[in-house]
């Protein structure tokens, strides 16, 4: 099987000229990965490692070649918003979410990242739409909601921890919503928020993601009122939430009070703390 | 990484057999002889004019052994071995398979798939922290807790946003390295050593009993010989080399599965369920450590010959196996 090691007769100077350019080659591609790979390191696992002192010394060091903490910022960022984009092109607004029979479903957690509201909010709940053609808002309540077509859906909650859950969800279609009151010319956007939100120490702490209209749009996104058949508990974010089974969970926000219509993307929660913006599953 | 010729000597014009040992049994035209101005060739081959200008710039695509080297002091006969894209592609694995892991095992703690019941004295309720448990006991001033391990293995503590980000970044690269891996092993031929064969079966059980007794036998002081080898690897490398692209396509496609389940839902039902491609997954990166084990030992004890080819592309062992 020589052909698996085919022998050449070569000249020695020129093999070991060659040689030596692969080994420079390998030791400067070795040192600039160490070099790439300390810089996108975080902070804190590089001063746990190596100490406050060594690390300061080296940070210091790379950032003389241009190697600093904020590009270093910047450059993973834009890895996210490389696989957001990804994540965009591959969105088909007629591609259907995976369903499941009502048996299937599994116990679905209460993943409130805070604490969970107090029923308190219920009574006085309402829903305030800005950003609607014409320049104007609307405000519901729960009786509003219940004009609408209801639509029921098993389907999966993918949460970016790693765990999901098959729940069954009903409510009213996001895109009915969208007819019934339609955004301003140019609203590319639905920036959702929930005043009721807390965190951990039970501080009110607003929880507000951004959703693009196509999803939005999207027949198996709804605006849920119930889980399996009972009305949404406050755990799971009574009276109203967004179910984007296209979306990783942090994006189906619970107990929404508020939807605006806008034509810039609007801040995200988790994006605002590290996380990618899109999120499309 | 080197100049080796994207298209290797080949598989340009008049160099079927470039790869050949011998051009013994064909028309002597056909035999390919890349020949620089210094000729390095024996006289008995002329050099073709159609491609010497393509690859004199390249020692390692000179003119085929004739087993018979010319004059000692200048010449020498080496064996190719790895194209320059598959070296390179191998080097940039090693950080990139690190960066996945420890940002992956960042990831898998935020909620593991492979649970037991609660531990009543530490709580634990995952294998790889029961794991950490054990080790940080060891460990002078060590903390024993359920995050020991992936605090000490993964990217950092608390760190999903991070670790997300890194794993999405050299993801991205490991899809590209992967594609030059396979360019690589087509432009270099490399694939022809990794190809199943039927004899596969009997030489891997020839190199498993001589793995068996290899360290008892040393100790007895009795000869051991290797099996004979006239193949590139034996047969546990050629099986254990050609199951990595395997494993990098099985952890691709894996991986989309759970990152994209609704756009790619035809990769999720195919490893059954959204928790199932999370546990292949989980496997495959495991298997690349298994993998990574025996494989950084055999080179360290294989030598300096072995370790060098992966770096320059030739060996200097001439007819025989590693």
């Amino acid at each position: 099987m020589s052909d698996e090691m085919p022998q050449r007769v070569v000249d020695e100077k020129k093999l070991r000229k060659q040689s030596r350019r692969d080994f420079l080659l390998f030791g400067a591609g070795a040192f600039a990965t160490l070099a790439g790979l300390w810089w996108i390191s975080p902070l804190s696992s590089k001063k746990r490692i190596f100490g406050d002192h060594a690390t300061d010394f080296l940070d210091t060091a790379a950032a003389r070649f241009g190697l600093t903490r904020e590009r270093s910022e910047r450059f993973q960022n834009r890895a996210l918003t490389f696989d957001d984009d990804v994540a965009e092109a591959l969105y088909s607004p007629t591609r259907s979410v995976r369903t499941y029979k009502p048996s299937d479903v599994t116990p679905l957690r209460n993943n409130y990242n805070g604490r969970t509201p107090s029923p308190d909010y219920l009574d006085t709940w309402t829903l305030r739409i800005t950003g609607l053609a014409g320049d104007t808002f609307v405000i519901l309540r729960k009786a509003d909601l219940a004009r609408f077509e209801q639509h029921e859906q098993v389907t999966r909650l993918c949460c970016v921890e790693g765990w999901s859950a098959i729940a069954g969800w009903s409510g009213i279609r996001f895109s009915d919503l969208l007819r019934k009151y339609p955004p301003a010319d140019g609203a590319r956007w639905a920036a959702i928020e929930s005043s009721v939100n807390l965190d951990g120490r039970g501080n009110p702490d607003p929880y507000y993601v951004s959703i693009d209209l196509p999803t939005a749009h999207h027949p198996q996104t709804l605006l849920a009122t119930h889980l399996n058949g009972h009305p949404l508990g406050t755990d799971h974010g009574a009276p109203l939430r967004l179910v984007a089974p296209m979306k990783l969970g942090l994006k189906n926000i619970k107990a929404i009070t508020k939807i605006a219509y806008t034509a810039e993307q609007p801040r995200d929660y988790w994006a605002e703390r590290g996380y990618s913006k899109y999120d499309g599953l | 990484m080197s100049d080796v010729p994207v298209v290797p000597v080949a598989e340009l014009p008049g160099c079927q057999v470039a790869d050949e040992k011998t051009g013994a049994g064909l028309p002597s035209g056909q035999i390919a002889d890349a020949v620089d101005e210094e000729p390095v060739a024996t006289a008995t081959e002329p050099p073709s004019s159609e491609i010497a200008d393509d690859a004199h710039a390249d020692p390692l695509s000179g003119n085929p052994a004739t087993g018979q080297p010319g004059n000692p002091t200048r010449e020498r006969l080496v064996i190719i071995k790895h194209h320059a894209l598959v070296r390179l592609s191998h080097w940039l694995n090693v950080p990139i398979l690190f960066a996945l892991i420890v940002s992956g095992l960042s990831i898998y703690w935020a909620s593991p798939v492979f649970l037991h019941k609660p531990d009543p004295v530490t709580h634990s309720r995952d294998y790889l922290a029961d794991l950490g448990i054990a080790i940080a006991q060891h460990v002078p001033g060590a903390e024993v807790n359920p995050s020991w391990f992936y605090n000490h293995f993964g990217l950092g503590v608390y760190n999903l946003a991070g670790a997300l980000r890194w794993h999405w970044l050299f993801v991205y690269l490991f899809l590209a390295n992967g594609i030059v891996y396979l360019l690589g092993l087509i432009a270099g031929r490399g694939y022809r050593a990794l190809l199943p064969r039927r004899s596969m079966i009997g030489e891997s059980l020839a190199m498993v009993r001589y793995y068996v007794g290899v360290v008892p036998m040393k100790i007895a002081r009795r000869p051991w010989p290797h099996p004979e080898v006239t193949t590139k690897y034996n047969a546990l490398q050629r099986g254990a080399y050609a199951s990595m692209p395997v494993a990098g396509a099985l952890a691709l496609a894996s991986g989309w599965a759970m990152h994209k389940p609704v756009q790619f839902w035809w990769l999720e039902r195919m490893f059954g369920s959204y928790d199932g491609a999370r546990i292949v997954h989980f496997a495959v990166m495991l298997y690349f450590i298994l993998f990574l084990v025996p494989h950084v030992v055999l080179v360290l004890v294989d030598g300096w010959d072995t370790m060098r080819s992966m770096i320059v592309g030739w060996s200097a062992r001439i007819g025989g196996s590693e």
